[in-house]
């Protein structure tokens, strides 16, 4: 159920494996491509708390 | 194979510096009024039927959301008319509030990219509102094309499709249901952790969390993964619209044209009575199941405790299409595109997140948490969810995916822009938008499927058929009277051909 005060989730203190929320399948060694820098300024702009203030009604 | 036409609307998300949820619903109205771009305000609510059910029964009345009744309390709603503040569009779409959300709804297309076009529009529609609402109150209006407040609220982006009326609801559940839960892995947005059910890190969906039924007619509460909403803005005798709720607003576009021909692929198999078949006795847990499960297979589970994957079933629809040996160029590159990423995902996920939101969101969202040594459970990370979805090329995630070509070539602007104020399939949606250009003085009251005229003394209104695509050159008149003649000429001809 949808909780009643819309609580955003928190970590759980003890997570326990579940499907999909494990380590998953180990990564492949090879070389990643990375972010550009641009990019990357852009993420850091983005105020940490954003999410935290944005309320919306529900919609359809 | 029939062509099917189909729309799609969505509600933004949106903020206005200095203001809060409380004031969402007045906010909403004066954002879609602030649209530069004209139209017409002449909805005709008449023709709405939220309440009846394809089962055959209409419900007294639809839930409504236990804490937006709170936000209402002790304020005065305006009449549903003023605030809805609906605006028909030349190019046919309509644009208005919706329950506080800015709403788009596309013209109909029989075309996937002529939808997909037109979904883009829709976004510049928005941005050009929010513009000229921020300039009127000297405050700052950001806008979503999201889902989600990671607080539990949720706002839809729903798909329209035209199906025969001969189609039972459960033949139509049926062959549909499958299809909708197992897409999500080609379709999906991506949200960073969970609003129900119990933490998790990353999904593949922003809807998941909020479809806890597997059918009924609700949209603001016990939300279901098939709506059976029966309003088919068409002959009620003839047609249904297939009323998808439970899709996110891709940003992608190409996810936008996948999301809807993988449902025209699933309702021509119904159409040829080789739907495949697939027994899922809690469709809501599936679809949650498949949504949290972004690091493996997904896991739909069947009756009699088997269970499936979403690409075992999205490939058994893929397969079925292959054997019709379908004539449609469309729907033949949306089943190839997505077996191609079905296999991506596994073998080339770099190639596959290029093509689909919620890998490209996640590759973003673990390079930064990985560089900046973060949890997935730190609460930035939603804030760069958010970001993603912001529609403003300057500051928004996604539009820093394509300008460092990330994700896939952006559409050329100008096929868009022209969209933005004109339909060019000549199906209903067009006519409706010429009437708006060409006709307003004499409009009366619009809806999807007629425009009443005054003629006169007379008010005359005239259907506007969904199946049918109207000759051009014949709706090219000067005169009102002749304009309705040409319509009723063209419709005269379908109906007895």
């Amino acid at each position: 159920m949808i909780s009643a005060d819309r609580q955003t989730q928190r970590e759980p203190e003890s997570p326990e494996r579940k499907l999909g929320d494990g380590d998953g399948p180990s990564k492949p060694d090879i070389t990643r491509p990375t972010v550009p820098n641009e990019l990357l300024k852009r993420m850091k702009n983005v105020d940490p708390d954003q999410a935290k203030k944005y309320r919306q009604r529900s919609g359809q | 194979m029939r062509p099917i036409l189909a729309g799609i609307e969505t509600e933004y998300g949106f903020t206005v510096e200095g203001r809060s949820v409380h004031d969402q619903i007045d906010d909403s109205m004066a954002f879609v009024r602030a649209f530069p771009g004209g139209g017409l305000s002449l909805w005709d609510y008449r023709y709405e039927s939220p309440r009846h059910d394809l089962r055959g029964f209409d419900v007294k009345a639809l839930a409504y959301d236990a804490i937006d009744a709170r936000f209402d309390q002790g304020r005065a709603r305006p009449p549903a008319a003023e605030e809805r503040s609906d605006r028909v569009l030349t190019n046919g779409a309509r644009f208005y509030n919706d329950h506080g959300h800015p709403e788009y709804a596309t013209p109909e297309c029989f075309s996937l990219r002529e939808l997909m076009l037109h979904d883009l529009a829709g976004e510049r529609v928005v941005l050009q509102a929010a513009r000229a609402f921020s300039e009127k109150i000297g405050r700052d209006v950001r806008v979503y094309k999201n889902n989600t407040d990671y607080h539990g609220a949720s706002y839809g982006t729903h798909e329209s499709y035209l199906v025969p009326r001969r189609h039972s609801f459960a033949a139509l559940y049926e062959a549909v249901t499958p299809l909708l839960i197992a897409r999500q892995v080609v379709c999906g947005v991506g949200k960073v952790g969970a609003e129900a059910k119990g933490p998790v890190r990353y999904q593949l969906s922003a809807r998941a969390d909020f479809m806890q039924e597997a059918y009924n007619l609700e949209t603001l509460a016990r939300r279901p993964v098939f709506n059976t909403r029966d309003e088919p803005h068409a002959d009620p005798d003839q047609w249904i619209r297939l009323h998808v709720i439970c899709g996110d607003a891709n940003l992608i576009p190409s996810a936008t044209r996948r999301k809807v021909g993988l449902v025209k692929i699933a309702l021509h198999l119904l159409d040829a009575g080789l739907a495949p078949t697939w027994r899922i006795p809690d469709p809501a847990e599936s679809f949650q199941l498949t949504s949290r499960d972004a690091d493996g297979e997904g896991r739909i589970v069947l009756e009699g405790m088997n269970w499936t994957t979403p690409r075992q079933v999205l490939e058994s629809y893929l397969d079925t299409f292959d054997g019709l040996n379908s004539g449609d160029e469309e729907l033949k590159s949306v089943a190839r595109e997505t077996r191609q990423l079905l296999e991506d995902r596994v073998t080339r996920p770099d190639e596959f997140r290029r093509h689909v939101d919620w890998a490209a969101k996640r590759w973003l969202l673990d390079q930064f948490r990985e560089a900046e040594g973060l949890s997935w459970f730190d609460p930035s990370l939603q804030s760069l969810d958010l970001a993603y979805h912001l529609l403003d090329r300057e500051e928004g995630l996604f539009f820093g995916l394509v300008e460092a070509g990330e994700v896939e070539a952006e559409i050329p602007l100008e096929d868009v822009i022209e969209r933005e104020t004109q339909a060019f399939e000549w199906g209903r949606a067009h006519v409706r938008g010429l009437a708006v250009e060409k006709f307003a003085p004499q409009i009366r009251t619009l809806t999807w499927s007629n425009i009443t005229f005054s003629v006169g003394d007379d008010l005359v209104t005239v259907p506007l058929l969904p199946d049918l695509r109207y000759d051009p050159a014949s709706l090219g008149v000067e005169s009102v009277t002749d304009f309705i003649a040409a319509i009723r000429s063209a419709n005269a001809a379908h109906e007895t051909s």
